[in-house]
């Protein structure tokens, strides 16, 4: 029996070798012919992300954002978990989860000016909630959308002014 | 081959193969979206992430014909199994670590929501069904003689 299972085992191995080269060559090959097709290798960095197609980056630096919260000209929203936004989030945001949009959507948008900064946020640097969120936003006919990148990591590193909903 | 065995080893085939053609087929269509998704998982260097997503779906097709089909079943199953075991231990390794991302096993819609305890005991049933093929493919000496199994 063992000489049997280390055949198959072999065997298996052949079958999956093949397999496996049958897939590579069908994937790429597909991908040259097909006309959405996306390049082999991409620039994944948080810059590239979140480039728009005119070049313009939906990104916006902590200096700004903090100087926007200053002058109480832009609204926050977080796209994290509810549970994440009650345990602490940017002092004056709203809580418009990615995941919970359609729900939450109608809380927090409709007293909102379409002409306000809005600024999007969520935690990590390689988190795509806020840049979901963004995007669905300048959808909905928001004029100015923009990520901050790691926000809630960068905010609270910087001592900037946070609050738990309890409070 | 005894009736109960064979009963699972047609069962667990067919079931696992029209899961795989299925999880392959929105993942086909919508490349960028599944790049997003293997993104998303944060666990491959960005030189992997684009090429992941151009085969995985196309390597999932080729396992699900070849379960259903029953071809190359020793290496096909092979492969489900230890893809099964490498989505368990993902799907394991971000929810401990609390990231809020959606499966993208299915569905490359990013407003699906994110994946769950229920997403992990679905793939563990997917698991348990891909390792109980393999073990029967690889351990049965006369599994390819037809005679016997059907």
């Amino acid at each position: 029996m063992p000489t049997v299972f280390r055949q198959n085992l072999m065997k298996a191995l052949q079958e999956a070798c093949f397999i496996i080269l049958l897939a590579v060559a069908a994937g790429l090959a597909v991908n040259l012919t097909r006309t959405d097709s996306i390049p082999f290798v991409q620039d994944w960095s948080a810059e590239s992300r979140l480039s728009e197609d005119d070049g313009n980056s939906l990104a916006i630096s902590l200096p700004e954002a903090e100087a926007l919260f200053r002058e109480n000209k832009a609204v926050f929203l977080d796209a994290r978990d509810k549970a994440l936004f009650d345990e602490g989030h940017i002092q004056g945001a709203k809580s418009l989860p990615w995941y919970e949009v359609d729900d939450y959507f109608q809380q927090v948008v409709p007293g909102m000016d379409r002409e306000t900064p809005v600024i999007t946020y969520c935690d990590g640097e390689s988190c795509n909630l806020s840049h979901e969120l963004t995007l669905f936003l300048k959808n909905m006919g928001f004029a100015e959308v923009r990520v901050l990148v790691n926000g809630w990591t960068v905010w609270t590193e910087n001592n900037l002014p946070i609050e738990t909903s309890d409070k | 081959m005894n009736s109960s065995s064979r009963f699972f080893y047609h069962s667990a085939r067919l079931v696992l193969g029209a899961v795989f053609i299925y999880a392959s087929l929105d993942k086909q269509c919508n490349p960028w979206a599944f790049s997003q998704a293997v993104y998303n998982y944060q666990v491959l260097p960005d030189a992997l992430i684009n090429l992941t997503a151009l085969i995985l779906p196309w390597l999932e097709l080729i396992l699900g014909f070849c379960l259903i089909l029953e071809r190359w079943m020793m290496g096909a199953s092979s492969l489900v199994a230890i893809l099964m075991t490498i989505f368990m231990g993902l799907i394991i390794f971000n929810l401990a670590r609390g990231l809020d991302i959606n499966c993208g096993c299915f569905s490359t819609n990013p407003e699906e929501g994110p994946m769950d305890k229920l997403t992990l005991a679905r793939d563990g049933l997917f698991l348990c069904l891909a390792l109980g093929l393999a073990a029967l493919t690889l351990y049965k000496k006369n599994i390819y003689n037809k005679n016997q199994i059907v």
